[in-house]
C-alpha cells in the first residue's frame, strides 16, 4: 500500500507520516508512506495508491481530484482534527477505506 | 463571534480558494521557490563576509589577502544576482505545466524573452570623467537580480501565455506538398517560440522610442517601486499579516496564498538590504521576507511558539498537555499545524482572538524596534523560515545579538496576549474532561 501525503511545503504532513508508519507497523500492514510539497505532487502520483491532502491546502483539492481521476487514484482531504492531533491510526484507516472504495 | 466565524466560512473561504487556485498566482508562487535554495546557499557566504566582530575584516585580510571579501562574495553574486533569471524560468515552467505544454521549452523561451527585454549595455562613469560611457557587450547584473524580478515575472507569464495559445490553437504553417512531414513538424515546433520572440522584440523597439528606454524602467517605475513602497510600510505589513491570519482562521494556508502576491515584494526588499550591506550603506527596508518569517511568525503562523510553551508548562487538561508535547517539537521549527488544527484554533472564536492579534502586535513591536534602531534591520541574509526562534533573529540580522533580543521581546508580547485565552481554553477542556470522566 502506497500512501502519498501533500501539503504546502510537505513539512507538516511529514509529522503525520511517522505517526502513520508507527500505526501501520502496529497493525502489521506493509505500507510506504511519504509526504511531498504541493508542486511536487504530480511527479509522485504514479507511485501512489492514494493521495491524502492536508486541510490547509484543501483549495487544491478540485485540481488534484481531477488529476487523481485521470490516473485512477483516490484523492481526499484529511480530517482537520486527526491532522492536528497527528492521529496516525485514524488517517491510516481513512487511507485504507479510500483505496478500498 | 459566531457571526464572525460564519462570515469567514461563507465569505473568505470561497474567495481564498479561488485566489489560491488561480493558475498564474500558483505558477508565480511555485516558480519563485526555485530561487530559494540558491539564495540560502548564497546567504552562507554572505554571513561569512559580514561577521560583526571588529577585528574580523582585518584578520581575514591578513590571512587571505586584501581582496578576500570580493572573492568570498563571488557565490553571492551567482545566486542573489540572478534571481530574476531563475524565477522567470521557474514561473514559466510551472505555468506551462498547468497548461500541459512542454515546460522545459516554455522555460527556455521565457529566459530568452527576458534577456530580449533587457539592455545589452551599461553606462559607466570613469573617475574624473564628466559623462558616462556606453559599455556594450554586457548584461547589467542588477537587472538579472531583484531589480529585474518583476520584469521576469511579467515576461514569464506573458511569454508562456503566447506559447501555450499557439500550441492549443493548433496554429500550423502550411508547407508546400513534397516537404517531408517530419520536416514540416520541426518547423511547426519552432513557431510558438518565434512568435514570443517576435512580440517581445517589437515591444522592446517600441519602448526604446519612448523616454522609458527599456521595459525594466517601465515596470520599475510603474509597478515595482509603487508596490515595494506600499508593501514596505507599517500599514502594508499589517494588512498582509491580517490577511494571512484571516485565511488561517478558516484553516487555509494563509502564508502560501498571500505569499503569491507579497512574495516578490518581500524578496526584492530582502535583496535591497543585501545590496546595501555589500555596499556598506544604510539598509533601506524594514519589512522583508525575514521580518515576516523570523520575527513575526515565531513558532508558525499566529506566532504560536508562546502558546506551545504554555501548554507544555501550565496545562491542566489532558488535551492541552498532550497537544503541548505534540506541538513543541515542530513549533521550534516554526511549524504549527498541530496547534491550528489540533487545539483547534481554526473556527474557534476563543483562540482566534490571540491568533489574529498576536502577529499584528509583533508587526508593530518589530517595526518600532527596527525603525528606532533598538534592533537591527534584517540584513538580506535569507535563512530558511524553519530556523528556530532566537537563532533566527541572530542570523537574519547578520549575527547581531540584538536581533535575538528583539525576538525575546516578541516572545514575551505573544505570551501576554495568548495567556488569558489559554487559561480560559484550558479550563474549558479541563472541566469537560472532568464531567466526561464522571
Amino acid at each position: 500500500m502506497n500512501i502519498l501525503l501533500c501539503c504546502a511545503a510537505g513539512m507538516s504532513t511529514s509529522l503525520l507520516v511517522t505517526k502513520m508508519e508507527a500505526a501501520a507497523k502496529l497493525e502489521g500492514i506493509e505500507a510506504k508512506i511519504w509526504a511531498v510539497s504541493a508542486n511536487e505532487v504530480k511527479n509522485h502520483l504514479d507511485d501512489a495508491d492514494v493521495l491524502l491532502v492536508g486541510p490547509q491546502v484543501r483549495y487544491l483539492l478540485p485540481q488534484l481530484k481531477k488529476t487523481g481521476e485521470e490516473k485512477g487514484i483516490p484523492v481526499d482531504a484529511i480530517n482537520p482534527v486527526h491532522y492536528g492531533m497527528c492521529n496516525g491510526a485514524e488517517v491510516l484507516k481513512f487511507a485504507k477505506n479510500l483505496i478500498g472504495s | 463571534m459566531a457571526k464572525f466565524t460564519q462570515m469567514l466560512e461563507e465569505k473568505v473561504m470561497p474567495v481564498a480558494g479561488k485566489i489560491a487556485g488561480q493558475k498564474h498566482l500558483q505558477a508565480l508562487r511555485d516558480g519563485l521557490i526555485l530561487t530559494m535554495p540558491l539564495i540560502i546557499v548564497g546567504s552562507i557566504f554572505l554571513i561569512l563576509g559580514f561577521i560583526p566582530i571588529d577585528s574580523y575584516p582585518q584578520f581575514m585580510a591578513d590571512t587571505f589577502g586584501a581582496d578576500w571579501l570580493t572573492k568570498l562574495l563571488y557565490p553571492v553574486n551567482a545566486t542573489f544576482d540572478i534571481m530574476a533569471l531563475i524565477a522567470g524560468f521557474g514561473i514559466a515552467y510551472r505555468l506551462a505545466e498547468h497548461y500541459k505544454v512542454d515546460p522545459l521549452n516554455a522555460g527556455a523561451v521565457s529566459v530568452a524573452a527576458f534577456i530580449l527585454s533587457t539592455p545589452y549595455f551599461t553606462l559607466f562613469t570613469p573617475e574624473g570623467a564628466d559623462a558616462a560611457i556606453h559599455v556594450g557587450g554586457v548584461l547589467p547584473m542588477a537587472f538579472l537580480g531583484s531589480k529585474g524580478l518583476f520584469v521576469a515575472i511579467i515576461i514569464a507569464l506573458f511569454s508562456t501565455e503566447i506559447y501555450r495559445w499557439v500550441i492549443q490553437k493548433n496554429i500550423v504553417i502550411k508547407m508546400p506538398d513534397g516537404v517531408p512531414p517530419s520536416v514540416s513538424k520541426s518547423f511547426v515546433a519552432l513557431f510558438p517560440a518565434f512568435l514570443v520572440i517576435l512580440v517581445v522584440w517589437v515591444i522592446r523597439l517600441l519602448i526604446e522610442k519612448t523616454s522609458f528606454e527599456t521595459l525594466h524602467n517601465v515596470v520599475g517605475k510603474l509597478l515595482q517601486e509603487p508596490l515595494g513602497a506600499l508593501g514596505g510600510t507599517l500599514v502594508g505589513g499589517l494588512i498582509a499579516v491580517l490577511l494571512i491570519q484571516l485565511l488561517w482562521s478558516t484553516g487555509l494556508h494563509g502564508a502560501s496564498i498571500v505569499g503569491g502576491v507579497m512574495g516578490p515584494i518581500w524578496l526584492a526588499a530582502t535583496d535591497a538590504n543585501r545590496l546595501a550591506l555589500q555596499a556598506g550603506k544604510e539598509m533601506p527596508e524594514v519589512i522583508t521576507q525575514q521580518f515576516i518569517d523570523i520575527f513575526i511568525y515565531m513558532g508558525g503562523s499566529g506566532a504560536t511558539f508562546a502558546f506551545a510553551i504554555m501548554m507544555l508548562l501550565f496545562a491542566r487538561s489532558q488535551h492541552a498537555k498532550q497537544l503541548g508535547r505534540l506541538s513543541i517539537g515542530p513549533g521550534i521549527f516554526n511549524i504549527n499545524e498541530p496547534i491550528t488544527f489540533g487545539a483547534p484554533v481554526v473556527m474557534n472564536p476563543l483562540l482566534l482572538i490571540p491568533f489574529i492579534l498576536a502577529p499584528l502586535a509583533l508587526v508593530v513591536t518589530t517595526y518600532i524596534g527596527m525603525t528606532t534602531g533598538f534592533a537591527p534591520k534584517t540584513s538580506g541574509i535569507a535563512i530558511p523560515w524553519t530556523t528556530p526562534p532566537i537563532i533566527g533573529g541572530y542570523l537574519a540580522t547578520g549575527g547581531n545579538w540584538r536581533g535575538a533580543a528583539m525576538q525575546l521581546i516578541n516572545l514575551a508580547v505573544t505570551f501576554a496576549i495568548y495567556y488569558p485565552f489559554f487559561k480560559m481554553w484550558d479550563k474549558q477542556n479541563f472541566e469537560s474532561e472532568k464531567s466526561a470522566a464522571n
